[in-house]
């Protein structure tokens, strides 16, 4: 079960892609209904990078999350043509005994909720030796120094004696720091942020995210990071992935998607943003919710809530697109784009684009 | 320590408990139409010895002097001698020669949920909505629903029945014994003699738990069901929890899930299950040792109320309630030492 720790590769280059997400399918099979919770999905990570995901909730975002991280059940099931493949390996399929090996060595994950995610019956050192014990083989007191560096490296003050105290003695921020130490003894190269703040008051969600950048940089660590806060998005990400059930609906570099937002759910997103419009008494809203989505898309799946939509919208399946055609990165699913094409042709452009996905997939 | 702090403050708390305890149980013994000296002359008593008797007995004083007596000889421990029952014998040889047999009797019959329950239900958890959790799930209900009284009168037919039913015989299984007698508890008294005397005294030990096991059976029944259920669903609680999803994605094996994470998250809700029954095991024995025959405390408790005997009836009493204390404060303890966060909360 040790494992030795690997030192992160020197060669690799900072455009080297770590994480490949290709037509990812979470498919939640119950007695009632299929739910469709992620649907063909493609993303990268790269070295030292970090992707945002945002969206609502319910958008699934954190069903991708766990789907990278082997921690999806039954009923719920990752489709057959997906595909995830981190440094060359395809983790889809793999035993669970695979995953572990992967899970916090290569990749670790910091859940939502700080308060729940701390075992309550056992030593917040105890937690974190487990770790290393399993991850680098690491125990004694060899461990207790390998655990107070890390409590001191997520800067929880006065880490010896803190080693021995419960998670209920820590508050909220400070629960945190310690979830995101106890990711870092697996020594990841990628590091899953599942809403990290979101439970946080503000003052500590800025701390966190400072600490987050700051191991980042320490640790040439590769970042997902996951919330649905747009300004948290705009001050962590490199590279932003904007969801909307279950798809990605406009993706790009963090300054595209803020400065020439795409999609029409992401312009509602910005403006929804508090503080965007002073002079105005109500917050801008995107009105109605995120559909659950049950069954293959064959239409756009924000159409009933777009403020832009036409009839095209309730028949044709967006497929991403570059929003202006010939300039890469920045792509969105919406009939609207590319720019320089008219509505018919850029409909057209959609339906060719899906159609030759479609053979593909049946031709696997 | 605040959960320290905690244990000794239930620690003391146990004392009004007590008591109130003992208290109550004056009122409920003295209020009663439990009349002691009717009881020791019998239905031909002469009127003016009954005078005399309840004269002597104490029963005309004031009934204020009567609780303090009590109370005063309760708590230093002078239980008293028996009226009616076996008259002169002191109540603490009684409870002596009865208890031993209810011991060995609660004993097992809290060893088989804790030993059979728990890990039905732990395992009908961690596979739920199984076929397995299925069959284990409504056994416990099933196991659950039957009523002491039936389950026991049918055991006893069964078994006395067995050679006719399944082809073999009960009485003369691994060693010969009887079905419904009380069990041989000699070994009791002199512990030593299963290392000194190995040859005779484990047959022995043997056949006094061959007896003792379809009472224990009985007596557990419902206590199987519950530890079953409640198990079942602490698990399943625990199993959903983030921590144990945390745990996962560190890339812990199952084993040390399921053992270290899970296990001592789900014992939190088990133990009041535990202790609660372990006092109704000791109370509620009186029905199945009497359908199994085995003359325990519960019957000697039984015998002595409806016979009018006052000091055993009270002094039983006690011993009820100090056992009840006693169990109460075990809980605590254990309380405190599964959950670090007891006692926290009043800080």
């Amino acid at each position: 079960m040790s494992r030795t720790p690997e030192p992160h590769p020197a060669t690799a280059s900072a455009d080297e892609t770590m994480l490949a997400v290709e037509n990812l399918q979470t498919v939640f099979h119950t007695d009632k209904e299929t739910v469709r919770a992620v649907e063909g999905i493609t993303f990268e990570v790269r070295e030292g990078e970090t992707v945002g995901i945002v969206g609502e909730s319910g958008s699934g975002k954190s069903v991708t999350a766990r789907s990278i991280m082997g921690l999806v059940d039954a009923p719920g099931r990752i489709g057959d043509d997906s595909s995830i493949e981190f440094r060359g390996r395809e983790l889809t399929g793999m035993t669970e005994n695979e995953y572990r090996e992967v899970r916090g060595s290569g990749i670790a994950m910091v859940f939502q909720d700080p308060l729940t995610s701390l075992n309550p019956v056992y030593t917040v050192g105890n937690q974190i030796k487990e770790t290393l014990r399993v991850h680098q083989g690491i125990r004694g007191d060899a461990a207790d120094e390998a655990a107070i560096d890390l409590l001191e490296s997520v800067s929880i003050p006065d880490a010896r004696r803190r080693l021995d105290e419960y998670p209920h003695q820590f508050s909220g921020g400070m629960r945190q720091r310690v979830v995101i130490a106890m990711a870092l003894a697996c020594d990841p190269e990628l590091l899953i942020c599942d809403e990290p703040t979101t439970a946080l008051d503000v003052t500590i969600q800025a701390q966190i995210l400072e600490l987050l950048q700051e191991l980042q940089e320490e640790r040439n660590l590769s970042i997902i990071f996951i919330t649905h806060d747009m300004g948290v998005i705009a001050e962590i990400s490199d590279w932003v992935n904007v969801m909307y059930a279950g798809e990605i609906a406009e993706s790009g570099p963090v300054g595209e998607i803020f400065e020439n937002p795409a999609h029409p759910y992401t312009e509602g997103l910005l403006k929804s943003i508090p503080g965007r419009f002073p002079d105005e008494t109500y917050l801008r809203t995107i009105d109605g919710d995120v559909p659950t989505p049950t069954e293959s898309p064959t239409d756009c799946r924000f159409h009933p809530r777009c403020p832009k939509k036409f009839d095209a919208c309730e028949e044709v399946h967006p497929a991403p697109v570059d929003v202006e055609s010939g300039r890469g990165g920045h792509q969105a699913a919406c009939l609207l784009y590319p720019d320089g094409l008219t509505r018919e042709a850029a409909v057209k452009e959609h339906e060719r684009q899906m159609e030759d996905s479609d053979t593909e997939a049946d031709d696997e | 320590m605040a959960k320290w702090n905690y244990f000794l403050r239930r620690l003391l708390l146990s004392i009004p408990v007590l008591i109130l305890g003992t208290t109550v149980a004056f009122l409920i013994i003295r209020a009663g139409p439990i009349d002691p000296a009717a009881a020791i002359l019998g239905p031909s008593g002469d009127p003016t010895e009954y005078e005399q008797l309840r004269e002597s007995l104490g029963l005309n004083d004031p009934l204020w002097d009567q609780y303090l007596d009590y109370m005063w000889n309760l708590f230093t421990f002078n239980l008293g001698q028996s009226w009616v029952i076996s008259p002169g014998d002191g109540a603490y040889e009684l409870i002596a020669s009865y208890a031993p047999r209810t011991l060995w009797l609660g004993f097992w019959s809290i060893l088989i949920p804790l030993f059979i329950g728990i890990p039905l239900g732990f395992y009908a958890g961690l596979n739920p909505n199984t076929l397995s959790d299925y069959f284990a799930s409504f056994g416990g209900i099933v196991w659950r629903a039957m009523p002491n009284f039936w389950l026991a009168i049918i055991l006893v037919s069964v078994l006395s029945q067995s050679e006719k039913l399944f082809g073999f015989e009960w009485a003369t299984f691994l060693v010969e014994t009887n079905i419904v007698t009380p069990p041989p508890l000699g070994f009791l008294g002199d512990p030593l003699s299963l290392i000194t005397a190995p040859g005779e005294t484990w047959p022995v030990v043997l056949g006094a738990t061959k007896q003792i096991l379809p009472a224990a059976l009985v007596l557990g029944s419902a206590s199987m069901g519950n530890e079953m259920r409640i198990g079942r669903t602490a698990v399943l609680e625990t199993v959903n929890s983030k921590y144990v999803e945390t745990a996962r994605a560190k890339g812990m094996s199952r084993r040390n899930i399921v053992w270290k994470h899970i296990f001592r998250n789900a014992m939190i809700p088990l133990v009041p299950v535990i202790t609660g029954e372990a006092f109704l095991l000791i109370g509620g024995s009186v029905l199945v040792e009497v359908v199994f025959g085995i003359n325990g405390i519960g019957y000697l408790f039984f015998q002595s109320a409806i016979q009018g005997d006052l000091p055993l009836v009270s002094s039983l009493l006690f011993v009820f309630i100090l056992t009840l204390v006693v169990l109460n404060i075990i809980q605590d303890l254990l309380y405190t030492v599964l959950d670090p966060r007891v006692g926290f909360e009043d800080q």
